[in-house]
């Protein structure tokens, strides 16, 4: 559905975007990550042909994006704002005009999604006159009227509440199943984790990560297993350390919590072998899958990816500013 | 994505009717004739008056002849308060002229200036007229009241002259010839060659007055119109850019889509601003041009609204480009101002465009694409005839420039609207000027 092509931007002397190349198919929820400044924001304003890039190409559905019209994308970008003095209806028809809907459709519209997301009785009054949740629903709103392909979704669940977040996230998934493809570009990664297949992680304008989102976090194990043992030894054949994680759990029976790190060339299958052989009494053993959280964080500390370093690593700003987007996780 | 005249027109008219709904367009329609027809009225009404309150008053003269020149001078100056000006009911050609009210002014000689002073000072005499001993090689005649007075001490003064003038002359010629050299040009009337006519016409004031009020006015709706619609341009696209609404709308729409539909929407609410005050004026305005038999050519009109086009296309682009680099309406307001002061340099240039229409300043400015607009209006107005190579290369001028403003602030809008936080400094708007994406 979208393909993105070897893309690179520059600002003068400063490469926003280096020879990125992804793809989504169609009905897909695909993550867009990456620190502030790192380039989501002129990946973005690419694919939506607000700016072009210097190289390389982009394509919806084969044919390149200077023909596609633009009702196929919808942008909801971070900073947003909409039209405060005028009536919520007359807003949002507004723009369903503008993407080539005739009046009277674009005014039907208008109306569904406004009583989809439960705005229809705000339909007369001006946006002004909205809470700040309401006007995030109706900027939403802005992008999924004229039915797009492809909507990009820049952090669209700030600003609301837990009922409205799982509204949305209805939302999406309905239009998934319908076949609209969604680019989310967020900083609250437990959302990727649960709403979307795959991601691309950006740093410096680089490629870091891509893939399904399950695969990087079995690519960026630690090579470490959470053991819950009754007994454990200090050590065993092939393996690196044991760490307990927890005091005794309650009971004898329920064991204790434990971080076993295998040495480089331990399978797992024989690290529990040897541990059982050393007089381990194991409960459960489970190889450890860190959150993708860290795995945004380390990347982009470490500045180690897909491009093997050369998007160099946060400095001390950056690295603050990835932590408290990300809840100040290491 | 493409350029694409649907989608222009679509922001086009909600631009359009957005901006006629806000009440501060309702108010500027309404308040902006209101206010002016007030100020003319009130000031012209104010100083007429205020002449006649001081004339009507028993004016003494005292008078400090230190020459004796003045000794058979008249103590009492007799003189005509002129009809009150009524443009609509201005007499037929040929007709007598109005008389206005006969009144009549005290002389009081004084010895010594300090006696005359203690008079003043007293009330008895309003003004004193000090006539030193050297005044027949050196001039040098003093008046001293007790205040300064703007309004109709010209009238005073010229009444002053009148008196001098009689009792320098007193005695020494026949009185008809004093009374002539005192007015030389009492009943004079002016002709002036109409190329329409082909004939001399008398220019009488009303007619006088409409060479002056007509290109003034003219003058002054074609720039507020471009002014007008230029600010809209301004302050829609800095408003737009400040609450971040633009970034969502460019991924649906062109920045020449948004660009034209701004400029017809806004250029369009300028013009039905303009189209309104120009009919109210016209209704309120003919009866005056049909007395005053002051024909005014339909050419005129075509012309006024191609300067319009033209002008504003000039203009506004400037503002959209202004609107787009700039951060907020402040910023954008200080940018502004020099280019919407330059529509204004006409009306500072006023007096020498009425006197010479076809002058250098007067031809130079209708050539400058800023200035453009409204004086070659102004210079039309005045019924002059103005070369038609003048008219040709301002218009071809002004369309030249039009062509590359909009063509150089496409590229800055584009680039500009997206940009927050620093504005941009001079090198770098002169890279967005040439930047190619």
């Amino acid at each position: 559905m979208l393909e993105v092509r070897k893309v690179r931007k520059t600002y003068e002397d400063k490469v926003a975007v280096n020879d990125v190349s992804f793809e989504v198919p169609g009905g897909e929820i695909f993550a867009l990550l990456g620190p502030n400044g790192a380039g989501k924001t002129t990946l973005i304003r690419m694919i939506t042909d607000i700016t072009r890039p210097d190289s390389g190409e982009i394509l919806m559905n084969g044919k390149s994006l200077r023909g596609a019209s633009s009702a196929q994308i919808a942008y909801l970008p971070e900073e947003r704002g909409l039209y405060r003095k005028q009536p919520v209806l007359d807003v949002l028809a507004y723009y369903g005009e503008l993407k080539d809907l005739p009046a009277s459709e674009s005014r039907a519209q208008a109306v569904a999604l406004l009583e989809e997301f439960g705005l229809a009785s705000w339909a007369k009054k001006k946006v002004e006159q909205l809470s700040k949740g309401m006007q995030q629903k109706l900027q939403l709103c802005t992008s999924l009227i004229g039915d797009p392909q492809l909507m990009i979704l820049d952090e669209p669940f700030s600003g609301l509440d837990p009922v409205n977040v799982a509204l949305l996230e209805e939302v999406l998934d309905k239009r998934r199943q319908r076949g609209t493809t969604v680019l989310l570009s967020t900083h609250q990664i437990n959302k990727v984790e649960q709403l979307c297949d795959r991601c691309l992680m950006i740093n410096n304008g680089f490629m870091v990560l891509y893939g399904s989102v399950k695969e990087i976090r079995r690519q960026h194990g630690v090579h470490a297993a959470s053991v819950t043992a009754r007994r454990m030894p200090a050590s065993a054949p092939g393996i690196e350390s044991i760490e307990r994680l927890s005091d005794t759990l309650g009971s004898e029976r329920q064991g204790e919590e434990f971080r076993v790190v295998l040495a480089p060339m331990t399978l797992p299958a024989d690290a529990l072998r040897t541990l059982v052989q050393a007089g381990a009494e194991i409960d459960s053993f489970q190889m450890a899958h860190p959150p993708l959280e860290q795995i945004f964080v380390r990347v982009a500390n470490s500045g180690t990816g897909l491009d093997r370093g050369r998007s160099g690593g946060l400095n001390v700003d950056e690295t603050e500013s990835a932590e408290r987007a990300l809840g100040g996780v290491r | 994505m493409k350029f694409s005249m649907h989608r222009a027109m679509i922001i086009a008219k909600r631009e359009f009717l957005v901006t006629i709904k806000r009440k501060a367009f309702l108010f500027t329609l309404v308040a902006m004739p209101a206010y002016f027809a007030f100020i003319m009225t009130f000031s012209a009404s104010l100083g007429e008056k205020e002449v006649r309150r001081q004339l009507s008053k028993s004016l003494t003269l005292g008078v400090v002849d230190s020459t004796g020149l003045m000794a058979g001078a008249p103590t009492r100056l007799e003189f005509e308060m002129p009809a009150e000006n009524n443009m609509l009911q201005r007499p037929k050609p040929g007709a007598a002229p109005r008389e206005g009210r006969k009144m009549s002014a005290e002389v009081v000689q004084f010895e010594t200036q300090a006696a005359g002073e203690k008079a003043l000072l007293d009330d008895q005499v309003q003004q004193l007229l000090v006539i030193p001993p050297d005044y027949l090689e050196r001039g040098g005649a003093r008046i001293i009241k007790r205040e300064a007075s703007l309004i109709g001490g010209s009238t005073v003064n010229r009444l002053i002259q009148r008196w001098m003038t009689g009792a320098l002359l007193a005695g020494r010629v026949e009185s008809a010839l004093v009374e002539r050299a005192a007015r030389p040009s009492k009943a004079m009337t002016e002709y002036t060659y109409d190329e329409d006519e082909k004939r001399f016409i008398l220019q009488d004031d009303t007619r006088e007055m409409i060479t002056v009020i007509l290109p003034l006015a003219l003058a002054m709706l074609l720039s507020t119109a471009i002014v007008t619609g230029g600010q809209y341009l301004l302050q829609g696209v800095s408003e737009e850019k400040e609450s971040r609404i633009l970034e969502s709308l460019l991924c649906t729409v062109s920045t020449d889509d948004l660009m034209v539909g701004k400029m017809v929407g806004l250029g369009g609410s300028g013009l039905l601003l303009v189209s309104v005050w120009t009919a109210v004026g016209g209704f309120f305005g003919s009866p005056i041009l049909m007395l005053a038999e002051y024909p005014i050519s339909p050419l005129l009109l075509v012309f006024a609204i191609l300067y319009f086009l033209l002008g504003y296309m000039f203009y506004a682009s400037i503002m959209t480009g202004i609107g787009a680099i700039t951060n907020n309406m402040r910023e954008a307001q200080q940018f502004a101002f020099m280019f919407t002061f330059a529509n204004f340099i006409p009306f500072i240039t006023m007096m020498a465009t009425l006197s010479q229409p076809n002058g250098g300043l007067a031809v130079g400015l209708s050539l400058f694409p800023m200035t453009a607009s409204s004086q070659m209006m102004m210079r039309m107005a005045t019924g002059a005839t103005i070369p038609g190579w003048q008219i040709a290369l301002s218009l071809a001028i002004l369309a030249g420039s039009a062509w590359i403003a909009i063509a150089i602030s496409s590229r800055v809008f584009r680039l500009g609207l997206l940009m927050y936080g620093k504005t941009p400094n001079l090198p770098e708007i002169l890279r967005w000027m040439t930047a190619k994406n």
